[in-house]
């Protein structure tokens, strides 16, 4: 299992698109992964999940991957955090 | 009697049309009881809907052009992917069979929960995205039941051409559907500038009004109405004359403002208590100079000449050059021509051979005037072309990345010896030729009165300026978040360079992207800046803002924001500023 801290970066925070990006992308790894909240985990792999976590733009959250591709997983989500999905960063407040 | 409603407009264009209210077949959904034998083919009748509603989604997306597929298929991704979802899927799936009760009303009961969770988040936004899941269940909801009169189906066929659609609310699928229907224009009930048919109509460029409350009872079928997608505004009238005529009015409107700006081009550039300023041009190309003349640039403030370097370190020849911006200077007729000497390095790499290892940290390292220090053959290479070039008009040369003084005394001292060279040879020059800084490292703005002293100008250089004051690599998307114009240390620094080239009698310009931004022509007007050197596009709109504000108002308003020590508090009276 793998920890890592991001930050929602993209203005609108995770909306149904950015949401989708994120399911799109999590889809494609074996691992189970997850994203929480104030203690609140959402699983990467459900559009539903992850848009109730109600992740605006600025909040931190901590990132879990755990499986035999884990390490990749955790790259890819790292990734598309910091690129704001795809959506660019705002500077925070 | 015309009649004038308005909305929030969030796709521009306007538009005359006839009202075409979507008709949204409301089913009414009750609960009804299951026998236990019921069930299971029950929640088959579910599932049966869901694979529907996945196909009908898939076969919009397929609709979409390709050339906006990316930003539009977002919307529908989402969706499709809520359709696979268990939580949407399973749940009303158990309900079905815990409760007995019909599929419509399990999927009335999810999405009364789902609901419920919206609406308890704080950010507004993320709020209204219930929304989504509403579209989603609804769909399914209208595959379990299709609608009696078939009066929808009727719709999706009918041509729209010339019409503007009204609805509640329109789906990302419905928006996309509809576009294919050639339509004129949306108007929604609800939404906002941020809402998905807002999107979607600007990158369908479609005219497009949403927030109109009542829209469906102000607005009639068949009646003919003009929208402006851009003030929000809708039209309508019995007579089609006089929509007509209004019509006229508005295009009439967006022609004078182009003409109002274009009508600028040969006035002075002057705030109304009389304070002069002087806009320019940056650009990279001498195919460029046609759009400086048209809008009557006083000249170029910033010329590129890094593609000289692009393919070979050592540069094009001298004489090379020397053609390209004599070329230059003739083409601007008189008008001053500032050359920035070579600015490579850093984001801009271009020789991967270079010295061996790539600089960990290349932003901080041999760029610029730096490395046109340690390769003087190349660096008088090109101030040997820009001397031979001053002989046909007014040059500037410009030198990048000043953090030192040394660099300033080496640099002068090697123009003497091209000055020379060229003296000796009979070749003409421009003795008087200007020699200008980029401000654009915080050391350089701090001490700017010292470099104002040894130079003849000044420009600020506030991509890079903002990069080095607040420590962020521009080219690091991990801190690109971090990057802001309106830094209180930045616009520090601004006024700082700008109070110390006024004290030397000496201008100071400024070339980054925040010069072309009309949203900060006031404020940089305020903080006493004259010269700014913009894309060509934005330069009669700077100008425009220019002539209508006073010096002195702005001053103090400028000062106010100068003490501000809150970045978000900055924002927003700059926003004010902006839209004063």
């Amino acid at each position: 299992m793998i920890e890592k801290n991001a930050t929602v970066v993209n203005k609108l925070g995770l909306h149904a698109r950015a949401a989708a990006k994120l399911v799109s992308e999590a889809s494609q790894y074996q691992a189970q992964m997850e994203i929480e909240k104030e203690g609140k985990r959402a699983n990467a792999k459900s559009i539903m999940s992850i848009m109730m976590l109600a992740a605006t733009h600025g909040t931190p959250v901590r990132l879990f991957t755990s499986g035999p591709d884990e390490e990749e997983a955790m790259q890819a989500l790292v990734a598309l955090f910091d690129s704001g999905f795809g959506e660019g960063a705002e500077p925070c407040p | 009697m015309p009649m004038i409603i308005n909305g929030i407009g969030v796709s521009r264009g306007i538009t005359q049309g006839w009202i075409h209210v979507l008709k949204r077949g409301e089913t009414k959904i009750v609960k009804r009881d299951l026998a236990p034998d019921e069930i299971e083919s029950e929640v088959e009748r579910l599932n049966v809907a869901l694979e529907e509603s996945r196909k009908q989604l898939r076969e919009v997306r397929d609709m979409v052009p390709e050339k906006m597929r990316q930003e539009v298929t977002g919307f529908l991704d989402a969706h499709l992917l809520m359709l696979d979802d268990a939580m949407l899927v399973d749940m009303p799936a158990e309900m079905i069979r815990n409760e007995a009760c019909n599929a419509e009303w399990a999927l009335e009961s999810t999405l009364e929960q789902l609901v419920a969770v919206f609406e308890s988040m704080e950010d507004a936004y993320l709020r209204t995205r219930q929304n989504d899941v509403q579209h989603v269940i609804r769909k399914v909801q209208e595959n379990l039941t299709p609608s009696d009169s078939g009066e929808e189906a009727q719709d999706r066929e009918r041509d729209l051409t010339g019409r503007i659609v009204v609805a509640d609310d329109l789906t990302p699928a419905d928006t996309v559907l509809i576009q294919h229907q050639n339509v004129a224009a949306f108007v929604t009930q609800f939404g906002s500038s941020m809402s998905h048919t807002a999107i979607l109509a600007r990158s369908l460029q479609i005219p497009a009004v949403v927030g109109l409350h009542d829209a469906g009872m102000l607005l009639e079928d068949g009646e003919l109405v003009l929208i402006d997608g851009h003030g929000g505004t809708i039209l309508c009238a019995d007579d089609a004359g006089w929509l007509v005529d209004q019509y006229r009015g508005y295009q009439r409107a967006e022609q004078e403002r182009v003409e109002s700006l274009m009508a600028l081009r040969d006035k002075p550039t002057i705030t109304r208590d009389k304070q002069s300023v002087t806009l320019k041009c940056n650009i990279d190309l001498l195919e460029e100079i046609p759009h400086v003349h048209e809008v009557q640039a006083e000249g170029i403030g910033l010329y590129r000449t890094e593609f000289f370097y692009l393919d070979r370190p050592e540069g094009a020849s001298a004489d090379e050059q020397y053609e390209v911006y004599r070329d230059l200077v003739k083409a601007l007729d008189g008008k001053p021509l500032t050359i920035r000497t070579l600015d490579l390095g850093a984001d801009k790499e271009f020789d991967p051979d270079y010295e061996g290892a790539i600089a960990p940290n290349p932003a901080l390292g041999l760029r610029a005037i730096r490395r046109s220090l340690q390769n003087k053959p190349v660096f008088m290479a090109q101030l040997r072309a820009i001397l031979r070039a001053s002989a046909h008009g007014p040059v500037h040369v410009m030198l990048p990345m000043l953090t030192n003084i040394s660099e300033l005394t080496q640099s002068l001292a090697l123009v003497r010896d091209c000055q020379e060279e060229l003296e000796g040879e009979g070749i003409p020059y421009d003795p008087e030729i200007k020699i200008g800084g980029m401000i654009e490292v915080p050391a350089a703005a701090i001490s700017a009165s010292v470099f104002a002293r040894h130079l003849d100008f000044l420009s600020i250089g506030t991509n890079d300026l903002i990069q080095y004051t607040l420590a962020i690599d521009r080219v690091d998307d991990q801190v690109h978040y971090l990057f802001d114009p309106l830094h209180p240390a930045v616009l520090f620094l601004i006024h700082h360079t700008i109070e110390a080239g006024r004290e030397a009698g000496k201008p100071v310009g400024m070339c980054g992207e925040m010069a072309s931004n009309p949203r900060l022509t006031r404020l940089l007007v305020g903080l006493g800046l004259r010269e700014f050197s913009t894309h060509p596009g934005s330069l009669l709109e700077i100008k425009q803002i220019i002539n209508h504000v006073s010096y002195k108002e702005l001053k103090n308003q400028c000062q106010e924001i100068l003490a501000c020590t809150h970045p978000e508090k900055i924002h927003d009276m700059v926003e004010a500023l902006a839209q004063a």
